[in-house]
C-alpha cells in the first residue's frame, strides 16, 4: 500500500475534483449558449371566434418572449444561420377559425444544434396554450350557437387522472421518493467505476510480485497458499474500496450540484441505510471483481491474459450496471433475472436499489448471496493456485 | 524414513515441460543430512529444476522425491516448514529496508513477533551489513548488498536444509568472496544440509563436500571434487567438469 500511495491519492481525488467540475461546467456552458431563433408571420391579422377577437402578432410575441427565456436571439427577419425557425404560413388565420380545418404552424430546426430542441419544447408549450384558448373559444361559440349551456373544459378534457407514488408497504409516499429512487440509479450505476482499477491492483499485485521477483522465495516458505490469496485480494480490495467511494461521491456531486439549480437537494436524500447499502456495495463488488480475475492471474501469471479477461469482466459488469440505470432487475422475465443473478455484480446493484425502498431484509440478503458468490471465487482460486505456473508462465 | 541420514533422496525423477522439453530424465541422488552437496552443470541442464522440485515448487512427473522424510508432493505442506531457498534472481521488496525484508520473513517462520525479532537480528549478523545499511531501503543497495540479505533470509529461519540456487551469480570478486564466507561459517556452525547449485568451480571446491554433475537432464557424476578430478584426469575441477559433461554430448 505504501508503494501506491501517490498513485491511490491520484485516482482517489481526481474524480473528487473532476467530477463536480463537470457537472458545474455542463449545467454552466449550456447557459452560456445562445441559439438564434427566427419567428416569421406570413398571415398578419386578427382570428375571431364568435365574441373572441386573437391576433397572429399575439401568438408571434408569445412565442418570442418563451424563445428569449431560453438563452435564443430571436428576429423576425430571415438570416441564412439560425436554429429554429418558426412560421405562421398564410392561411394560418382562416384554418384556424374553421370548425372543420387544421391550422398549421412549421417549425424548421438546424441539425447538430443543441439549443432546437430546448426551441422547440418552448414553441410546442406556446402552441398549445394558444390551441387550448382558441378551443375554448370554438367550444363557448358552439354552445351559444345550439343555445346550450356549455363548460369548456367538459368538452375539451372531459378526463382527469390523479396518480399517487405507494412504496413497496403500499403505504402513500411523497414525490421525494422518486428522486430517491433516481439516487438509488445513480448510485449504483457508479459502482461500475469500482471495476477497473481493482482489476489492475490485484495483477499487478501478483504478476508484479513475480517480476519484482519476490515471489518464488515466498512461495517456498510455509505460508498457507489461501492465505497469499485472500491476503493479495484484502489489501488490493482496501484500495478499491478506498478509490470506488472517492468516484462515487464524484458522481454523485456531478449530479447534484447541477440538481441544486433546479432546487432539488440530492444529498439529502441519503439515509444511513442508502449510505451503508452503498459503502457495502462498493467493497462487495471491488471484491468481487478481485474474485473474478484472481484465477486468471494466478493460473496464468501473465499482464496480457489478466488484460483480456479483465476486459471481459469489465464489459460485463458494465452491461449489468447500465441495466441498474434503466430497468429493475427484479422485475425482468424469471429466466433473464436468475441469468443475471448469477453475475456477482448484479446483487450489489440490488442491495442499493432494496436499500432505497427500506427493503432493509432483502439488501442484507442480496450482500450474503454476493459474499457467497465471492467466497467461491476465491475458493476457486485457491484450489487453481499453481506455484509451477506462476513461475514458468511468461509475464 | 526419517532419521535414515538422507536429507534429500531423488530417484528415478523425470520432469517434462510442455510436451518436448525434457528437464530432468531419471535424476537420482540422495545427500546426507548436514552435509554440503553441490550441483553444477552448464546452462539448461537441470539444475534449478531440481531444486524446484526439492523445494516444493515444482511437481515431478515420475519418480521417488524425499525430503527430511517426507514424501513430495503429498507432503509438502510440512517440508516447506523445515526448508529455505534462495532463488537465482531472488528479489527484495523495494520500498521495505534491509531490515523490514529481513523481519517480514521472520515473521512467517516464528510464532511471536518477539521470536521473529530475534530471527532477524540474526539475518542482520549473517548479511553483514551495517546498522545504516540494514535500515535503508532495499531499492538502494547495489547487487551485492541485496544478495547478501536474500543469503541472510534464506540462513537466518534455522532451515534443517538450505537450498541455494547460484548464490554467488552475477556478483562481483569482492560480493562473490563475502557470501561463500557466509555459507561456510553457517554451514560450520548450524548442521544444516546445504544444497547448492553454482557455475564457479572455485565456490564448488571450496565448500562442498560432494559434487554432482548434471547434464542435459542426466546425472553424469557424483562424488568429492578430488575424486573426479582423479576420475577426470584432470587438473582442476573445471577441466575435469568439462571432460566428464562434454563427454556425455
Amino acid at each position: 500500500m505504501a508503494r501506491d500511495i501517490k498513485t491511490i491519492a491520484a485516482i482517489a481525488i481526481l474524480p473528487l475534483i473532476m467530477m463536480p467540475f463537470m457537472g458545474l461546467t455542463s449545467i454552466y456552458v449550456q447557459t452560456l449558449q445562445q441559439g438564434v431563433a427566427v419567428v416569421i408571420n406570413e398571415d398578419p391579422g386578427k382570428i375571431v371566434i364568435g365574441d373572441h377577437v386573437f391576433t397572429t402578432q399575439q401568438l408571434v410575441n408569445e412565442i418570442e418572449n418563451a424563445l428569449k427565456s431560453k438563452g435564443f436571439i430571436v428576429t423576425t427577419h430571415n438570416v441564412s444561420r439560425f436554429d429554429i425557425k418558426v412560421i405562421i404560413p398564410k392561411g394560418f388565420r382562416a384554418n384556424i377559425s374553421s370548425f372543420t380545418r387544421l391550422a398549421l404552424i412549421r417549425i424548421i430546426k438546424a441539425v447538430g444544434s443543441t439549443k432546437a430542441n430546448a426551441g422547440e419544447s418552448a414553441v410546442a408549450s406556446v402552441l398549445g396554450s394558444f390551441a387550448h384558448e382558441v378551443a375554448v373559444a370554438k367550444v363557448d361559440y358552439l354552445g351559444r350557437l345550439a343555445r346550450v349551456k356549455v363548460s369548456p373544459s367538459s368538452v375539451l378534457d372531459p378526463i382527469i387522472y390523479t396518480t399517487t407514488l405507494v412504496g413497496p408497504s403500499g403505504a402513500a409516499v411523497s414525490v421525494v421518493e422518486s428522486f430517491r429512487v433516481m439516487l438509488g440509479r445513480i448510485l449504483a450505476f457508479s459502482l461500475i467505476f469500482v471495476t477497473t482499477p481493482s482489476i489492475a491492483y490485484i495483477t499487478d499485485s501478483v504478476v508484479g510480485e513475480k517480476e519484482r521477483k519476490t515471489f518464488e522465495a515466498l512461495l517456498a516458505t510455509p505460508v498457507p497458499r489461501w492465505s497469499i490469496v485472500i491476503g493479495k485480494a484484502l489489501s488490493a480490495s482496501l484500495i478499491g474500496l478506498a478509490t470506488g467511494l472517492a468516484d462515487a461521491i464524484g458522481l454523485l456531486l456531478f449530479f447534484a450540484i447541477p440538481s441544486m439549480t433546479y432546487g432539488i437537494n440530492l444529498l439529502k436524500l441519503l439515509t444511513p441505510t442508502l449510505l451503508a447499502a452503498h459503502v457495502s456495495a462498493v467493497y462487495l463488488s471491488v471484491l468481487a471483481s478481485l474474485a473474478l480475475i484472481l484465477p486468471i492471474v494466478i493460473r496464468s501469471g501473465s499482464y496480457r491474459v489478466a488484460q483480456a479477461f479483465s476486459l471481459a469482466i469489465i464489459g460485463v459488469a458494465s452491461i449489468v450496471f447500465f441495466i441498474a440505470l434503466y430497468a429493475n432487475i427484479g422485475a425482468l422475465t424469471p429466466s433473464l433475472r436468475y441469468l443475471l443473478y448469477v453475475i456477482p455484480y448484479s446483487h450489489a446493484v440490488c442491495m442499493i436499489k432494496q436499500a432505497v425502498l427500506g427493503e432493509v431484509w432483502n439488501t442484507i440478503l442480496h450482500s450474503l448471496i454476493l459474499v457467497g458468490e465471492i467466497a467461491v471465487l476465491l475458493a476457486i482460486a485457491v484450489k487453481l493456485f499453481s506455484e509451477e505456473k506462476i513461475i514458468y508462465s511468461k509475464t | 524414513m526419517a532419521g535414515d541420514g538422507a536429507a534429500v533422496r531423488l530417484r528415478d525423477v523425470v520432469k517434462v515441460f510442455g510436451k518436448k522439453v525434457r528437464a530432468l530424465r531419471g535424476v537420482s541422488f540422495e545427500v546426507p543430512r548436514g552435509a554440503i552437496y553441490g550441483i553444477l552443470g552448464p546452462n539448461g541442464a537441470g539444475k534449478t529444476t531440481t531444486l524446484r522440485i526439492i523445494a516444493t515448487l515444482v511437481r515431478h512427473d515420475s519418480g521417488y522425491v524425499e525430503v527430511l522424510g517426507h514424501r513430495l508432493p503429498d507432503e509438502r505442506n510440512l517440508v516447506r516448514g523445515r526448508i529455505s531457498y534462495l532463488p537465482e534472481d531472488a528479489g527484495l521488496y523495494h520500498r521495505l529496508t534491509g531490515w523490514e525484508n529481513l523481519l517480514y520473513f521472520a515473521m512467517i517462520y516464528s510464532d511471536t513477533l518477539e521470536e521473529a525479532r530475534r530471527m532477524a537480528e540474526l539475518g542482520v549478523k549473517l548479511s553483514g551489513l551495517s546498522e545504516r545499511d540494514i535500515h535503508r531501503k532495499a531499492s538502494e543497495y547495489s547487487k551485492g548488498m541485496a544478495r547478501r540479505v536474500a543469503l541472510a533470509r534464506a540462513l537466518m529461519v534455522g532451515a534443517e536444509l538450505v537450498l541455494l540456487d547460484e548464490p554467488t551469480s552475477g556478483l562481483d570478486v569482492f560480493s562473490a568472496y563475502s557470501i561463500r564466507k557466509i555459507i561456510k561459517n553457517f554451514a560450520k556452525s548450524s548442521g544444516a544440509t546445504v544444497l547448492m547449485s553454482s557455475h564457479n568451480m572455485l565456490e564448488v571446491e571450496e565448500l562442498c563436500d560432494r559434487v554432482i554433475l548434471i547434464n542435459k537432464g542426466s546425472i553424469v557424476a557424483e562424488g568429492e571434487p578430488a575424486e573426479l578430478k582423479e576420475r577426470a584426469g584432470a587438473a582442476n575441477l573445471e577441466e575435469a567438469f568439462i571432460k566428464l559433461v562434454g563427454g556425455v554430448s
